[in-house]
């Protein structure tokens, strides 16, 4: 009788196992570990899209490694992840310290800031392209405030500042929630031992504050720079890389060596060697933002 | 492909509602019967939104097939989203085992030679003009078969060179097509709209200097054989100096500093319809928006004159080319569908129904394609489709060396193009730009 019990509850684990777990990892392996895999080898062949008919080696690589276009467009979208990763977080803590004030009202500001979020990245593109290319300019002539009476999208330098501010306007909402969730778990007792002390605002959130939500920044930091590396949708309907192909993030050019030139092995190769970038750079960060975190 | 996938999501704008309306009358007819008489109905599919202005008359041509053929086939249109790439489309297609059987392409024709149908020894190739076979003969093989032909050059509006008593006829050099603008600037109108669009720059603009460069076809692509092989020194030829020196005319003369932004294809649309400017550098697909807009007026094609010296080659001429094949793919159809598609194809060209369609005004349910067949009894009535057939019959055409441009090359031209037309780059740079363009 023992016996048959001990099967029936073990049974019933590997059941609960493969209801839980199994489907979701087939799954996950279905849409993720077999084309990974596949993608990998064909970065080693002659692949054209619709066939592979001999294994070359590392061409690809060799390839790739002395193709211009591909290098300075990763160079510009690190310049992009720098960029938007500084901002967007300096922003969102920013917003957070605000939306936490005890204030009436803070509730529908901190709705206000997230609803961006909630625009997909194509319409958000649309509308920026109108505001950048038409509203913008109106409004610098009859203000008389230059800065913005070109059209931004239409010249390769501000193009790009133009990608950064709408995607901080986009994520900064986003990360703004991260911070206040973190922000208000911090105990009030740690606050107010420190107020005791003598500490002032400035004091309370560089020495209490920062150092007790160290984790939303890791998190809050890897969100930002993976959305940057791989951003496409922004790209495509904000510039959709002009002028002259010369704000086209790696993703897009990515795409555009593959399907639009029909070179698919280098397209592969290229986005093998931008998941490695990415990966060195994802791990980096959360090593180095995990030394800050406070066991408690 | 990619350059008419591009002007057509340009032209969305435009053509939004029919769109909506084709894609409602897509959904109203799938399934539909073939005629009663046949034991077993061979159903084949065309990947098939040809040109997103036609989608209605394409979706009821081969309805009307569909319920009237006798060949016991049955067509489904598959609609090809308009602002992605071909290969984008379709390698997914026959990666799922689901190729279309019919497929429109050009610039991708030699990607896909391999896995489609021999068109070698078919009547409807033997059918087609000379010349339009070429572009799609890969190796021998003659991977498709044209749709129609297609033209680009200064497009006019003839009310406004009457109005400014300019014959364009008689313009047979780069001045004298200096004094033309002079004559409409002072008839108070702009002379001409010069799109900054960077497939009208990268693909048709760079063709005239291409095309202009030798007067054989084997001349012409040693040409684009020496920039493969990094040989050629563009500046040092006369002919790539001279055609900038034109490109330098239409800038200077264009109606406003045209911004890069994609909205343009609309504004020259306008400016040449409503007569704000006289000439316009595009081709005959702009003929239907810009009677949409001035249904009355009448807007012909000129040539693009590259130099000073009348005889030289190509300044009487303008170019004409196919815009895309027909292929039937052969990997995954049967020999059965294979022959379907054909039949299909052979409706459209051969009959006086599938003619109609084919060739037809759009007002009356036609594509109003400009046929390249022989035994065409429809033709295309407007006054720039019998401006381009007088071209035509007079031998007066130009190669689309444009065609011969690996995929995505011309893209490559339009970033290029964009940059000196913006005055950003010099002729320098730009001739050294383009050299890159095919190394890299």
């Amino acid at each position: 009788m023992e016996f048959n019990v001990s099967m029936r509850s073990r049974r019933q684990e590997v059941q609960r196992f493969a209801v839980f777990a199994l489907i979701p990892l087939a799954i996950f392996a279905l849409v993720l570990v077999v084309p990974f895999v596949r993608g990998v080898y064909f970065t080693f062949t002659d692949w054209d899209g619709f066939d592979v008919t001999k294994v070359v080696g590392f061409d690809n690589y060799a390839a790739v490694f002395q193709d211009q276009p591909f290098w300075s467009s990763l160079t510009l979208t690190l310049a992009y992840v720098g960029a938007s990763l500084v901002l967007v977080n300096v922003v969102a803590f920013g917003l957070a310290l605000l939306v936490t004030i005890p204030l009436r009202g803070v509730g529908a500001l901190r709705t206000t800031f997230f609803i961006p979020n909630l625009i997909g990245g194509v319409i958000l593109g649309l509308i920026w392209q109108f505001l950048f290319g038409q509203a913008l300019p109106v409004l610098a002539e009859s203000s008389g405030i230059p800065i913005f009476q070109d059209n931004w999208l239409l010249d390769t330098n501000t193009a790009f500042w133009a990608m950064v501010i709408v995607t901080v306007w986009q994520m900064s909402g986003y990360m703004m929630i991260i911070y206040v969730t973190a922000l208000m778990s911090i105990e009030p007792e740690l606050l107010e031992a420190s107020l005791i002390d003598g500490t002032n605002a400035l004091q309370t959130l560089v020495y209490m504050k920062l150092p007790l939500m160290a984790q939303a920044f890791t998190i809050s930091l890897f969100l930002t720079m993976r959305n940057a590396f791989m951003g496409y949708d922004l790209n495509l309907a904000l510039t959709g890389g002009n002028p002259y192909r010369t704000t086209e993030l790696i993703s897009m050019h990515v795409f555009k060596e593959a399907f639009g030139f029909g070179n698919f092995a280098s397209g592969q190769t290229q986005a093998v060697i931008m998941f490695v970038v990415i990966s060195i750079a994802a791990i980096t960060q959360v090593i180095v933002s995990k030394r800050f975190e406070i066991e408690r | 492909m990619a350059v008419i996938r591009n002007r057509k999501a340009v032209a969305a704008g435009f053509t939004l509602t029919a769109v909506v309306a084709a894609t409602m009358l897509a959904g109203c007819t799938t399934g539909s019967s073939s005629s009663a008489a046949c034991e077993k109905t061979t159903d084949i599919s065309w990947l098939g939104t040809i040109k997103v202005e036609i989608q209605d008359q394409f979706t009821a041509a081969i309805d009307e097939y569909n319920a009237t053929n006798t060949d016991c086939v049955n067509v489904s249109i598959i609609e090809s989203p308009q602002d992605q790439p071909f290969l984008q489309t379709v390698t997914p297609m026959y990666e799922a085992g689901k190729a279309p059987t019919i497929m429109t392409a050009l610039q991708e024709i030699p990607d896909l030679a391999d896995k489609v149908m021999d068109w070698t020894g078919q009547p409807l190739a033997e059918l087609a003009a000379d010349g339009t076979l070429d572009v799609a003969n890969i190796d021998g093989k003659q991977a498709g078969i044209p749709i129609t032909a297609e033209a680009f050059g200064l497009l006019y509006n003839k009310a406004v060179l009457d109005a400014a008593g300019v014959d364009p006829d008689a313009i047979a050099t780069r001045s004298d097509l200096e004094d033309a603008f002079a004559a409409v600037a002072d008839s108070g109108v702009a002379p001409v709209h010069f799109s900054g669009l960077w497939w009208s720059l990268g693909a048709h603009f760079t063709n005239i200097y291409h095309t202009d460069a030798a007067d054989t076809v084997e001349g012409r692509l040693a040409i684009l054989d020496e920039l493969k092989a990094g040989d050629k020194d563009l500046l040092s030829d006369p002919v790539f100096t001279n055609w900038l020196d034109t490109f330098d005319l239409l800038k200077a003369n264009s109606i406003d500093t045209a911004t890069i932004a994609d909205t343009d294809y609309d504004l020259g649309v306008e400016n040449l319809a409503v007569g704000d400017a006289g000439f316009w550098f595009m081709g005959n697909w702009a003929e239907p928006n810009l009677l949409t807009t001035t249904p009355d007026g009448d807007f012909g094609i000129m040539p693009v004159p590259a130099s000073d010296k009348a005889g030289d080659y190509g300044n009487d001429s303008i170019s004409v080319g196919v815009p895309f094949y027909a292929m039937i793919d052969a990997e995954q159809a049967t020999q059965e569908q294979q022959d379907a598609a054909v039949k299909v194809l052979t409706w459209f060209l051969t009959t006086p129904e599938g003619q109609a369609f084919w060739s037809g005004p759009v007002e009356d349910g036609g594509m109003n394609f400009i046929p390249v067949y022989d035994g065409f009894t429809v033709q295309p009535s407007t006054f720039m489709a019998q401006k381009i057939a007088e071209y035509i019959a007079a031998g007066k055409t130009l190669q689309w060396v444009n065609s011969a441009y690996p995929s995505g090359l011309q893209e490559v031209y339009g970033a290029s193009a964009q940059k000196y037309y913006d005055g950003v780059i010099d002729r320098a740079t730009f001739a050294a730009e383009l050299e890159a363009a095919w190394v890299q």
